[in-house]
């Protein structure tokens, strides 16, 4: 291989190809596997398989962990405050992306194109 | 050093009790938490509210920055007394915070970790950092390379960064606030165990023409209003190049025109909007104006026919 052609790292996209198992999830997110639980009690996070060791997290949840980590660490919210706080962030995406919508709200018609 | 005042960044007089610089640090820190606060500057707010609660919240460390006393302005150059700088120890904050120079240079501290036991294999630390990429990236997949800051622990437990090049491949369809994962790219693990993966966050460069909503694409297209009455074939450019489209006849300003599968890739693909502004041609010159009055003629058009009731 010639030095001017470097090789480009392949990555996965998280939110579409991976899954987490809970020891996973915790080593990258910085989380402990209590903590985790506590969320996943409190229906924050909802994970495939019934028993710890079967847990599967969505790619998606990589973010919401992050998150949820990051309030925990930086105003020490129990686990009750991190599911509400949660909440909210979901609904306040929800709001902003219909708000950013509203000017896009006319009458829409199929159109052809040429390439 | 540089000084900077704690007590105007936590918004509390000097007098204040441990009790109201504790609730000013709640307050402010909810407010500015870059998860909660989607302003550019929240980030910076969030650190500069720690640094000097760090400080502040420490009876020894608030008597020292006490010490270099009033009448300082933020920015202004100062010297520490060389017993203020002595016989403090900063013992880190969990990482929550980066400090800045004008605390390390007051507590003579950089973060300290222990060193890390080498006796062991451990698994490199996973790490994270955000990077982003254009809207033709995600349209047609790119080779990008990105320069990052590495955090690394020396052998004195002293956090480093380093600067990393690294050269990634930005997957087609990749969207604004989703992960891209490099395995094996993070922190170097210890004895034979591998090393950590790194966790790049992606943002979409805000673009000034498109408007990007999950994978859908919306573009504003200024027509005129020939144009917009009576049809029209127009060039519009998308993120993946020109195309020729048909406005149909009889479009009125604000009408939305889909391009299906036109938006940013993906199983199934977005959809481009193009969103008609109807444009009016200046009446600057007599012959501008006679058209203008031929149009008046033409059309016994009220456009407040339903306007007042």
């Amino acid at each position: 291989m010639k030095e001017s052609d470097p090789v480009y790292l392949q990555g996965d996209i998280v939110e579409e190809h991976v899954e987490f198992t809970l020891i996973e999830l915790c080593r990258v997110t910085g989380a402990s596997e209590e903590q985790f639980t506590l969320w996943v009690n409190e229906g924050a996070f909802e994970p495939r398989g019934a028993r710890i060791e079967e847990w599967r997290f969505s790619g998606a949840s990589l973010r919401r962990a992050v998150t949820a980590q990051r309030l925990t660490r930086d105003l020490q919210l129990n686990a009750q405050g991190v599911a509400l706080a949660l909440d909210l962030l979901d609904q306040i995406d929800t709001l902003r992306a219909r708000l950013a919508r509203q000017d896009d709200r006319g009458d829409t018609f199929e159109t052809s194109c040429k390439p | 050093m540089k000084y900077k005042d704690y007590y105007a960044v936590m918004g509390v007089p000097r007098t204040a009790t441990e009790a109201e610089i504790k609730t000013a640090h709640r307050k402010l820190a909810r407010k500015f938490h870059p998860d909660l606060n989607k302003d550019a500057d929240a980030e910076s707010r969030f650190k500069e509210v720690g640094e000097a609660y760090q400080v502040l919240r420490d009876p020894e460390k608030r008597a020292a920055f006490d010490a270099l006393g009033t009448g300082l302005k933020d920015g202004d150059e100062i010297r520490p007394r060389p017993d203020v700088s002595d016989g403090f120890e900063y013992h880190g904050a969990g990482g929550a915070q980066d400090t800045d120079d004008f605390f390390s240079d007051l507590f003579g501290a950089r973060q300290r970790h222990a060193p890390r036991s080498q006796s062991f294999d451990w698994r490199g630390e996973d790490h994270h950092a955000r990077v982003s990429v254009s809207l033709a990236d995600t349209y047609n997949g790119a080779h990008r390379t990105f320069t990052l800051q590495m955090p690394s622990v020396d052998d004195q437990g002293r956090v480093t960064y380093q600067t990393r090049t690294l050269d990634v491949s930005i997957p087609k369809g990749i969207l604004d606030g989703q992960r891209l994962r490099l395995a094996g790219q993070g922190g170097a693990g210890t004895g034979n165990a591998p090393a950590g993966d790194l966790y790049l966050e992606v943002t979409l460069e805000e673009h000034k023409q498109y408007r990007v909503d999950g994978r859908d694409v919306t573009l504003d297209l200024p027509v005129a209003p020939w144009e917009a009455a009576l049809g029209a074939e127009v060039v519009v450019p998308t993120p993946a190049g020109q195309v020729t489209m048909t406005v149909p006849a009889g479009s009125a300003a604000g009408r939305r025109l889909r391009l299906r599968g036109r938006g940013i890739p993906g199983n199934p693909a977005g959809n481009l909007y193009v969103v008609l502004g109807i444009v009016l041609p200046q009446a600057d010159t007599e012959a501008r104006k006679a058209a203008y009055n031929a149009l008046r003629e033409a059309f016994e058009f009220d456009p407040r026919a339903n306007f007042y009731g």
